[in-house]
């Protein structure tokens, strides 16, 4: 077990440096399948080495120790982003750095870290293992699929000098951080994981250099960097507990008042990575960045690992005023974004919203925490991981023919790009047509809010039904887009032929995916998703646990009625099967129709974005308000307590 | 009786009911306009010619969403009666009624997708007021399911008066009533001409009557929910309720979508909001 999770982290450190190397397109091709082969293998063999089994701690094999690595890689970090601050000329990113490795040193060189117990380095369970087998082929899919997207991203956009090395060498560099930060016990341990998330996310989001991305990409480090900052205060606070470090024994049972200022600047970090308001800004900025790295923070690293972390301390938090407001600020988010996402055009950015709220339901489900909650949270990890996945690819491809993000620019997707149209549809289908996992998530959560007591039980359920309504209205958008069928010239129809196949297996494959889940949904909650929801809260009750059957056949049901019978649409012969009614005027079924006095008038069709009913701006802003209050009280109740 | 057999059975007898009702209701109106109207079984004779009709398709894909949204409507009903947890109805509910904006959407006609777009305004101005419903009328009774919410001990409508007002409100949108009928309309003279149903003809606007009687029925059964200790009440107050709303539609113009929204909003978080925080607070 060991050794396999080291050579998890391992592995893709050193492909990422490998690729730092190659420059020839073909032999980087081969080595990314192949280490993606690797690495995605691994995670398998892992997760079947851990089998059915509870919770192992284990530390480096062979009697290795971490000595001042921990350290050493701290002040590389520090001393990048103290470079890349001045360079830019920003020095708030420094100052938080420079924060973070004082505190480490002064743990490190003054001897205050208190001794681990041996044996505790690493901690692996249930959650470990669904994290792991996301990133290890989520994450690796995501990473073969940029090889066919980068081409085409440079090809359109051949002002941005391609660095290419560099990029797939932090996909992997990435991936090896992710397994280590979600199988770290020894919290310093994690922390190293984490800071080494940030500073990828930051260099991904700032790809291209371009002054726009690179004002996102430090949006990005400086959040993240002051949830680090948060994350190192509350080590620094936890070293004089006894074992405080030790993650597994801190989040044993309700946590006592001495811990709690140190959980709640735990809650912080968890916050910030997880892209909750107020610091949702960040996630925008990065859907600026190649689609790929939209996908890899998104759906299945970088965001996760906020929740992980929040997961994790759930049985600490849950049941304080601490996991209250934690709650709150997750819910809250969850339905402010989903109302700005109403008024939203850009694609990405409507799935960045969408994720956003996902993390934000998964937050509320931590922050409360109970056997069905973290049933739900752990759910949406993985329907969100493998359908929201496939959803970014898919909108990478379209935007590389498209050279747009706009979703009014997708009309009648069906007919131009009818096998990537399918695809969306299954992602779409995935993420939210109901009833399929995340709407089952979402129901078994508003069954586990009917027995919340109190005021905060009412709020949450009104919270829920709005939230989970506005979702209807983007994604709506965004199908009626999609299914539109117009007649295609020649040209049109052989754009889908320049798609890549690294794009075709890659989508596919995460595609069979979303599939399996919806079909497995059972299994999965039997076997690994229910007994780590009971061992998390030593809750007895297994009601929660069984899907019923009709529920299980309506989920294929409408997960598979769409892209089936767009796949049949698409085949037909003709597209157009009759004029359409322009109130007796004459038309072509392209859409030109005869106007007044003889003119004549190209049909365009916009979606609606209820302009003068809700501000989308003004929400955002509201929102980061309201929360940003939330995190305060947050806060100072963390203080308080002790 | 085994709830399935309820199930099998809404899906056979919800059209005749929902035929009725829309029978009743073209008597009812015409004669509000002092006009004799069609004899009570003519919404069946003219489904029945509808059925048999050529359809005049845009494109190929109307037709299947449309089935689909006549099959998830039926299903919507037959898994209420037939016992799965209310909670999950209402999100099969809100997929059901998608089918239909899907299937406007498709066509690339202005009238149609202009229909299509207001009818995803309705489901987003309908769909809290629903899912809230439902949740209450669990947290009231203390059971999940439609057959066990009729057997619970506890009378659900004294309990949540204000769902139930608000419950009249929103009807208004699922029975395609003016002020609330932003999306179709039966008035050619009007802006819209007919909405989203505006491309679809024959067969293929006799699934989209189809499946409004099975929405109607749905709309029945969840009143049934309310009087849970009779049913007769039950489908009594559905009557009253369905009588108000034919008397408002005849007496009232189409309301602008934004008023729409923000009116369901407004009526679902005062009444059902306010209602649900005392279910929470008064024990």
């Amino acid at each position: 077990m060991g050794s396999l999770v080291v050579f998890l982290v391992a592995f893709p450190l050193l492909a990422g440096g490998l690729l730092l190397g190659v420059r020839n397109g073909n032999l980087r091709n081969v080595i990314v399948v192949l280490a993606g082969l690797v690495v995605a293998g691994a995670s398998i063999a892992t997760a079947v080495t851990f089998g059915n089994g509870n919770a192992v701690f284990f530390d480096l094999p062979n009697g290795l120790t971490l000595g001042r690595s921990l350290l050493v890689v701290e002040i590389v970090i520090a001393a990048f982003v103290v470079a890349v601050g001045i360079h830019y000329r920003r020095i708030l990113a420094p100052i938080l750095v420079l924060g973070q490795l004082a505190i480490s040193l002064y743990l490190e060189l003054g001897g205050k870290t208190p001794e681990l117990e041996p044996g505790r380095l690493f901690w692996f369970d249930r959650l470990s293992m669904v994290m792991i087998l996301i990133i290890g082929i989520v994450g690796t899919l995501i990473c073969v699929h940029s090889l066919g997207y980068m081409r085409g991203f440079h090809r359109s956009s051949p002002m941005i000098k391609g660095r290419r090395t560099v990029f797939f060498a932090l996909l992997f560099v990435f991936l090896g951080a992710m397994f280590g930060l979600v199988t770290s016990n020894y919290l310093p341990l994690m922390q190293v994981f984490w800071e080494i998330t940030t500073l990828c996310s930051f260099l991904l989001i700032g790809y291209t250099r371009t002054k726009e991305t690179i004002g996102y990409a430090f949006d990005a480090l400086n959040m993240n960097m002051l949830g680090g900052l948060g994350f190192s205060i509350a080590i620094l606070m936890l070293s004089g507990q006894p074992d405080g470090l030790d993650l597994a024994r801190l989040t044993a049972g309700p946590a006592t008042a001495a811990l709690l200022p140190a959980l709640a600047l735990l809650c912080l970090a968890g916050l910030t990575k997880a892209a909750q308001m107020p610091f949702s800004r960040w996630l925008l900025g990065a859907m600026y960045a190649p689609s790929p790295t939209s996908a890899l923070l998104h759906s299945s690293t970088m965001v996760k690992a906020g929740v992980f972390l929040l997961l994790r301390l759930s049985p600490a938090i849950a049941g304080s005023n601490l996991g209250t407001l934690v709650a709150f600020t997750g819910m809250l988010t969850f339905l402010f974004v989903s109302l700005v996402g109403v008024t939203e055009q850009n694609t990405k950015k409507v799935l960045a919203y969408s994720t956003i709220g996902s993390l934000g339901l998964i937050v509320g489900c931590a922050g409360l925490g109970s056997p069905e909650l973290i049933w739900v949270g752990m759910m949406i990890i993985i329907f969100h991981a493998v359908a929201k996945g496939l959803l970014f690819l898919v909108v990478g491809t379209i935007e590389n023919r498209f050279y747009t993000k706009d979703m009014e620019n997708f009309d009648a997707l069906l007919s131009r790009l009818p096998k990537v149209s399918v695809l969306a549809l299954i992602g779409i289908s995935g993420m939210f047509i109901a009833p399929f996992g995340v709407v089952v998530a979402k129901w078994t959560a508003i069954r586990a809010f009917l027995d919340v007591p109190g005021w905060q039980g009412a709020a949450l359920l009104v919270i829920m039904a709005f939230g989970s309504s506005l979702t209807i209205f983007y994604w709506g958008k965004l199908l009626i887009k999609v299914l539109a069928m117009r007649p295609m010239t020649q040209h049109e129809r052989s754009i889908e032929r320049r798609v890549s196949r690294f794009e075709w297996l890659a989508e596919i494959t995460l595609a069979v995916g979303v599939v399996a889940v919806a079909a497995l949904i059972g299994v999965i909650s039997e076997r690994v998703v229910g007994p780590q929801a009971l061992a998390t809260f030593k809750g007895t009750s297994q009601a929660f646990l069984h899907v019923e059957p009709a529920m299980l056949v309506t989920m294929i049901v409408a997960l598979l009625f769409l892209p089936t019978l767009a796949l049949w649409a698409s085949r037909q012969k003709r597209y157009d099967m009759a004029d359409f009614y322009a109130a007796g005027r004459p038309v072509t079924s392209a859409g030109v129709m005869g106007a007044a006095l003889g003119g004549v008038r190209t049909v365009t069709l916009r979606n609606y974005y209820l302009e003068g009913v809700v501000n989308g701006a003004l929400v955002f802003r509201a929102g980061t308000v309201v929360c940003g209050v939330l995190l305060i009280a947050l806060l100072t109740v963390g203080m308080l307590a002790r | 009786m085994n709830p399935v057999v309820y199930g099998v059975l809404f899906v056979f007898l919800a059209p005749v009911f929902g035929g009725l009702l829309a029978g009743v209701d073209r008597i009812t109106s015409a004669r509000m306009q002092s006009r004799v109207g069609p004899p009570l079984l003519q919404p069946f004779y003219d489904l029945g010619k509808l059925l048999q009709k050529d359809a005049r398709q845009v494109n190929p894909i109307v037709e299947p969403l449309l089935l689909g949204h006549v099959g998830f409507m039926a299903a919507t009903g037959a898994m209420l009666l037939g016992g799965t947890d209310l909670i999950f109805v209402a999100f099969v509910f809100a997929l059901a009624a998608l089918f239909l904006v899907l299937a406007a959407g498709s066509v690339n006609s202005p009238y149609s997708f202009a229909g299509a777009e207001r009818e995803l305004i309705v489901l987003l101005a309908s769909e809290p007021f629903f899912i809230l419903m439902l949740a209450a009328i669990c947290k009231v009774s203390g059971e999940s399911s439609y057959g066990g919410v009729l057997n619970s001990a506890v009378m659900v409508a004294p309990k949540l008066p204000g769902v139930l007002l608000a419950f009249a409100f929103v009807a208004t949108i699922k029975l395609r009533k003016s002020p609330f009928d932003i999306s179709t309309s039966h008035h050619a003279h009007q802006e819209l001409v007919s909405g989203l149903t505006s491309d679809m003809s024959g067969r293929l606007l006799g699934y989209v009557e189809m499946a409004h009687w099975y929405e109607s029925a749905i709309l029945a059964a969840f009143v049934v929910l309310f009087f849970n200790w009779s049913v007769p009440l039950g489908l009594l107050a559905f009557a009253v309720t369905y009588g108000a709303e034919v008397l408002v539609d005849n007496s009232t113009s189409r309301a602008k979508w934004q008023l729409v929204l923000r009116s369901t909003w407004v009526v679902t978080l005062l009444l059902v909001g306010g209602n649900v925080l005392a279910l929470f607070l008064i024990k």
